[in-house]
């Protein structure tokens, strides 16, 4: 499902990325676990497309095409979602609007038919049921005075409705306390699916015992040093990141 | 990021409605003189009081100078190559109907996207349609009338009601007010009468359309709106004008009226020929518009979008003199190209617990200047006055400019005051959110720009907040590098 | 008066008594004085001038200022202390540095700071490069009267990494001569690469004389400087009292002004403030308190003219009596000004029915990545604060009191020093209690 070989990336002058490998399977649900700037995010956005990002060696093979030739739109309608991690307010951006508009773009580029106002709606209102979300939600702008939960709730919900075919969770657990935790996880595991693959991005092992990945990686310094199954996040959990440092310097 | 050749594709785009209907005009040679004003008065046939009045002005004007202070550049105009008087060939034989009408005047609404009939069909809107000048087609005259509202044009009303004519015209912005009105005083060629008699409900929305044609015709309109004790009048104005080399000169004057407890809200789109790419043959729009809320709880409301014009210069502005009268003001004003604007309001506070609010929404794309002017005055004896200004500007790339200047003077301790402003650009961070969820660059600031100018397009009534964001996305698709 | 206005200022431009200038310094002051000859007074058709007339300074006839005042005792300074507020004192009366009323203390290496005339008469060449350095040419009106007149003042030299721990404090004082007569003088304020000091200027008077101080303050902040300002205007009731302040900063330097203004009759601020490196930070601060009779008129003007810069522009001000107050800033974004993050707010409590405020916070923006924003209220006091204070068993009178130094408190509390803040705190308070706040 996705392929990706030997990506380096720069941030400005500064190599951020040095040479990452991912394979991701359809269905698999991967972590992506590391210390602060080790690349996690940057990783995250210069999948989805985001500008401020200089790719220099490598591909990501999504669904059969690379990515980098792609526009962020046009990655998001093959099927890639990003849960961002600082969603942004889109003051006076009415919500249904927007998330109608997304939708009928991705089913177009799908070559499904729009979706009329009833059936959008009656759409909607069972992926609302989901996340627990309120339908005052959809009279509310996009983002605009939503709490941190709320924004997070928010992102799943529109994952939800998208149905992408690999997901990517920047962060997602960040600024959450427990019982949005596991809103926010419950949501992402009713959505797992056999051709529904996720790339979760964390810091901590906390998530994980919600959102149980078939797969941890270790990042550091920009290149994947440790692949493993879920015990690889408790040895993490475990001895911190300090000795990942260590490992980097031996390698 | 790409999409910066769409940004150029559609900063350039040549102006839809640019065309010129082929009408034969009866102009009046360009020039100005005494003998002009005689002549633009006689043609119309006006009563005595009228030429005097128009003389009085001219002689006035004569002695002023042209304002210098707003933040706009263009050539000095000479208002002696300019032609004050221009109708349709036969103006006694005013057509009665739409089927009198000449077609090439009809194939031009239908060019722009406005027949007259089915607007009649569809909105339930009495339109009095200005073509250069002189009205051509009044419908729904008859309903009004049953309801007891006047609804013409000024040189109707000079004809039929002089009395109520002389009684207000120029009672809000006096020929001595400024240049443009005064120069609109001498020379205006014509434009709306609306009288709304007491207790009165105006039974549907008034519309005009204003199209400036002719060439060389600077246009000079004249609007008076008189609500009388407990009235309610809409009045919507839109504009659209064909492509021309020449500046064209508009400056009109617009009057409003409103005695106790009466309310008037006036609305206007305008859509303008804004200039070439270099800036060449767009319109001048110096337009002076102003309200007097004279009676208690008088409410006046001023609600404009502006995206076409060269330059446009104006400040629809409310002296709120009765007490707890209400005086409002929202605005969206778009920039792009090489269009400069200077507006804003003056909201000034006389009466007692007057309140105001101010909403001014500026976008600024291309090489747009814009500049939001305001004042808020509380005089000495506006106990318990009230005003809440919010005033936004949005730039759309790196060679726009927006200057916010709000004036404010309290004279008054019981005065509460508000202002906020903000300066911002549609933020990558928002583009990219909105494209990585599969919208393409231009819905997305369509839909930025739509929520910016909400609070406004909320106060337009219906169909014209259709309109309204119909014009928006136009005017900045892809605007955004 | 009535003729030629120009006349008015003959007297203000007659030539200082003082010795012989460096000729660089004698070719300034002539130019400026043939500048001011050829010029038509402010007047309210300039922007500048909308809300303030200068008529009733000019009626003064203000003569300048000749020889120092010596007759002062330091016992005499004591009225006019703060008590508890340590500082490397420096005192100037009536426009002159009188090092015998002074207490500068030691100063670290690399520090210069003294009377201007004297700097010059040991070292003439010493501020050639630094005199009219920031003043924007044509210098405005009053700053070009100063430069004419230009003789004396305080000059802070620090050189790269210095710093000076305790604040340095120059008492501006002000003593009543037989006729009217303006003091003018010019501050002279650098510091160099990483150099950091606060500076507190106190403009006082003895006794309640009519005078003019029409001061001019240039400061330049090297790379990554960081200077503290704090400027207290206390004149007397019937005193005039300009300042022309020119701020410019390079590359990572922090400014953080304050500007508290509760003297004199006519008050006119001017405060220039223009970014040269990125990453600067401007933080100006004020508040004013105009009471019967008062003008006090503050104008702003932060030019952003290069990117990443930040600056934060919060005025408050309490209106009474007759009082009246004009707050006109400015923020300019320059084209290639990116990243400019500038925020303004000007806030008023109005506690009478005569006072008036006339605010003009004003943006002009030429770039597009930038984050800029305004506020300005006008208010009187919330009845409900009122209501609740009263409630508790607190009078009126000094419900209000409380209101109002709660309002000016969040300036107030921006000031460095305890000792400075408790003078100030009670200064307003006893202004306050003096005015009836009807």
């Amino acid at each position: 499902m996705l392929s990706v070989k030997g990506l380096r990336a720069n941030v400005g002058d500064k190599e951020i990325l040095r040479g990452l490998d991912l394979e991701v399977g359809p269905g698999e649900v991967h972590a992506i676990m590391g210390p602060n700037g080790s690349g996690k995010s940057t990783f995250a956005h210069v999948l989805s497309g985001r500008a401020g990002y200089g790719v220099t060696a490598g591909s990501a093979i999504f669904e059969g095409r690379d990515l980098f030739d792609l526009e962020p739109e046009e990655r998001a309608r093959l099927g890639l979602f990003l849960a961002f991690q600082y969603p942004v307010e889109l003051p006076g951006v009415n919500n249904t609007y927007f998330l109608k508009a997304a939708l009928n773009s991705i089913r177009k580029a799908r070559g499904e038919s729009e979706l009329d106002a009833v059936s959008f709606l009656r759409l909607i209102k069972e992926r609302l049921k989901i996340l627990h979300l309120d339908d005052s939600l959809l009279k509310r702008a996009v983002n605009a005075g939503f709490s941190g939960g709320e924004k997070k709730r928010n992102e799943i919900f529109q994952m939800a409705l998208l149905e992408p075919r690999l997901a990517i969770l920047d962060e997602t657990d960040s600024g959450l306390d427990i019982d949005a935790l596991r809103v926010v996880a419950d949501g992402v595991n009713a959505l797992r699916g056999p051709e529904r693959s996720m790339i979760v991005v964390t810091h901590y092992q906390r998530l994980l015992d919600y959102i149980e990945p078939d797969y941890v990686h270790v990042l550091a310094k920009g290149r994947i040093i440790r692949s493993g199954g879920k015990e690889l996040a408790l040895e993490l959990e475990e001895k911190g990141y300090g000795w990942i440092d260590a490992e980097v310097e031996a390698a | 990021m790409t999409g910066a050749p769409a940004v150029e594709d559609i900063v350039r785009s040549e102006y839809e409605h640019g065309f010129t209907t082929e009408i034969e005009s009866d102009t009046l040679p360009p020039g100005l003189d005494e003998d002009v004003v005689r002549a633009i008065s006689r043609r119309k046939g006006e009563p005595e009081f009228m030429v005097e009045q128009r003389l009085k002005a001219y002689r006035h004007w004569l002695t002023m100078r042209e304002p210098e202070w707003a933040s706009v550049h263009y050539p000095r105009i000479d208002f002696q190559s300019i032609s004050y008087y221009s109708a349709p060939k036969r103006p006694e034989d005013m057509p009665k109907s739409l089927d009198e009408i000449d077609p090439a005047l009809l194939e031009t609404y239908n060019k722009l996207g406005i027949p007259i009939e089915e607007q009649k069909a569809l909105a339930g809107i009495a339109v009095d349609a200005v073509f250069d000048s002189v009205s051509v087609a009044t419908t729904f005259r008859a309903t009004l009338a049953e309801a007891g509202v006047i609804f013409c044009s000024i040189s109707e009303a000079l004809h039929d009601y002089p009395e109520l004519v002389k009684q207000y015209m120029g009672s809000v912005v006096p020929h001595t007010d400024n240049y443009y009105a005064g120069l609109n005083a001498a020379v205006f060629s014509d434009g709306t009468f609306v009288y709304v008699p007491k207790g009165v409900r105006c039974p549907m929305e008034l519309s005009t359309y204003f199209r400036i044609n002719a060439r060389n015709t600077g246009q000079f309109e004249r609007t008076l709106i008189i609500a009388e004790a407990g009235s309610y009048v809409s009045y919507l104005e839109g504009c659209t004008a064909p492509q021309r080399d020449e500046n064209q000169l508009h400056a009109a004057v617009v009057e409003l009226i409103a005695m106790e407890d009466a309310e008037i809200k006036y609305s206007t789109v305008q859509n303008w020929y804004p200039g070439d790419a270099q800036g060449r043959g767009g319109i001048y729009n110096f337009v002076t518009k102003r309200g007097d809320c004279r009676g208690a709880r008088s409410k006046i409301s001023w609600t404009q979008v502006e995206t076409g014009s060269a330059i446009t210069w104006k400040y629809p502005s409310c002296i709120l003199r009765g007490e707890g009268s209400v005086g409002e003001f929202y605005s969206v004003a778009v920039t792009k190209g090489r269009q400069q604007a200077d507006t804003g309001t003056k909201m000034i506070h006389i009466g007692k617990n007057t309140s105001s609010t101010i909403v001014s929404k500026g976008i600024s794309a291309g090489e747009g200047q814009q500049t939001y002017r305001g004042l808020v005055r509380i005089g000495p004896r506006a106990e318990g006055a009230r005003n809440h200004t919010q005033c936004d500007s949005l730039l759309i790339g790196d060679r726009c400019t927006a200057n916010t200047f709000p004036y404010i003077e309290v004279k008054h301790p019981s005065a509460q005051m508000e202002h906020e402003a903000t300066t911002s650009k549609i933020s990558d961070d928002q583009l990219f959110y909105c494209r990585s969820r599969g919208l393409n660059e231009e819905d997305a600031v369509s839909m930025i720009v739509n929520g910016f100018c909400k609070e406004v397009f909320n106060e337009l009534p219906m169909e014209f907040a259709v309109e309204a964001q119909k014009l928006l996305s136009i005017s900045l698709e892809g605007a955004v590098g | 008066m009535n003729g030629d206005p120009q006349i008015g200022f003959e007297r203000w431009l007659a030539e200082p008594s003082a010795g012989a200038a460096p000729d660089w310094l004698e070719s300034f002051r002539s130019g400026a004085r043939e500048d001011v000859r050829a010029r038509l007074l402010p007047h309210s058709k300039e922007e500048a001038w909308r809300y303030t007339s200068v008529k009733s300074l000019l009626e003064q006839g203000f003569a300048q200022s000749d020889e120092t005042m010596t007759a002062l005792q330091p016992d005499d300074l004591e009225e006019i202390l703060v008590p508890g507020f340590e500082t490397h004192r420096l005192v100037l009366v009536n426009g002159r540095y009188v090092p015998e009323l002074s207490a500068p203390g030691d100063w670290p290496e690399g520090v210069r700071v003294g009377g201007l005339r004297a700097l010059l008469e040991s070292d003439p060449d010493a501020l050639r490069e630094r005199i009219n350095a920031t003043v924007d040419e044509p210098q405005p009106f009053f700053s070009a009267l100063n430069t004419a007149g230009l003789d004396d003042g305080l000059v802070v030299l620090l050189g790269p990494g210095a710093i000076v721990e305790r604040p340095i404090e120059l008492i501006h004082l002000s003593v009543g001569l037989d006729e009217p007569r303006v003091a003018q003088p010019r501050h002279i304020v650098r510091l160099d690469a990483a150099a950091q000091a606060t500076l507190v200027e106190r403009y006082v008077s003895l006794g309640n004389s009519v005078y003019c101080t029409n001061s001019v303050v240039e400061v330049s902040l090297g790379r990554d400087a960081i200077l503290r300002h704090e400027r207290v205007q206390m004149e007397s009731p019937n005193a005039f009292h300009l300042t022309g302040l020119y701020l410019v900063q390079d590359e990572n330097s922090h400014y953080m002004g304050v500007n508290i203004g509760l003297g004199a009759r006519w008050a006119r601020t001017d405060l220039n403030a223009r970014f040269r490196g990125r990453h600067a930070e401007c933080v100006l601060r004020g508040l004013y308190l105009a009471g019967d009779g008062q003008l006090l008129d503050y104008h702003l003007d932060v030019d952003h003219a290069v990117p990443d810069c930040r600056s934060q522009e919060n005025f408050k001000g309490i209106l009474h009596g007759k009082g009246r107050a004009v707050f006109d800033g400015r923020v300019l974004v320059a084209k290639d000004a990116q990243k400019t993050d500038a925020a303004m707010s000007n806030r008023n409590l109005m506690l009478s029915e005569q006072a008036e405020v006339d605010t003009k916070p004003r943006l002009e923006i030429k770039a597009d990545d930038v984050k800029c924003s305004h506020g300005t209220t006008v208010g009187q006091i919330d009845p409900e604060m009122l209501f609740y204070l009263r409630s508790r068993g607190i009078s009126e009178p000094l419900a209000r009191r409380m209101v109002c130094l709660g309002f000016a408190g969040e300036i107030i509390e921006t000031l460095g020093s305890e000792a400075l803040r408790e003078h100030i705190s009670e200064q307003v308070g006893r202004r306050l209690e003096a005015t009836s706040l009807s």
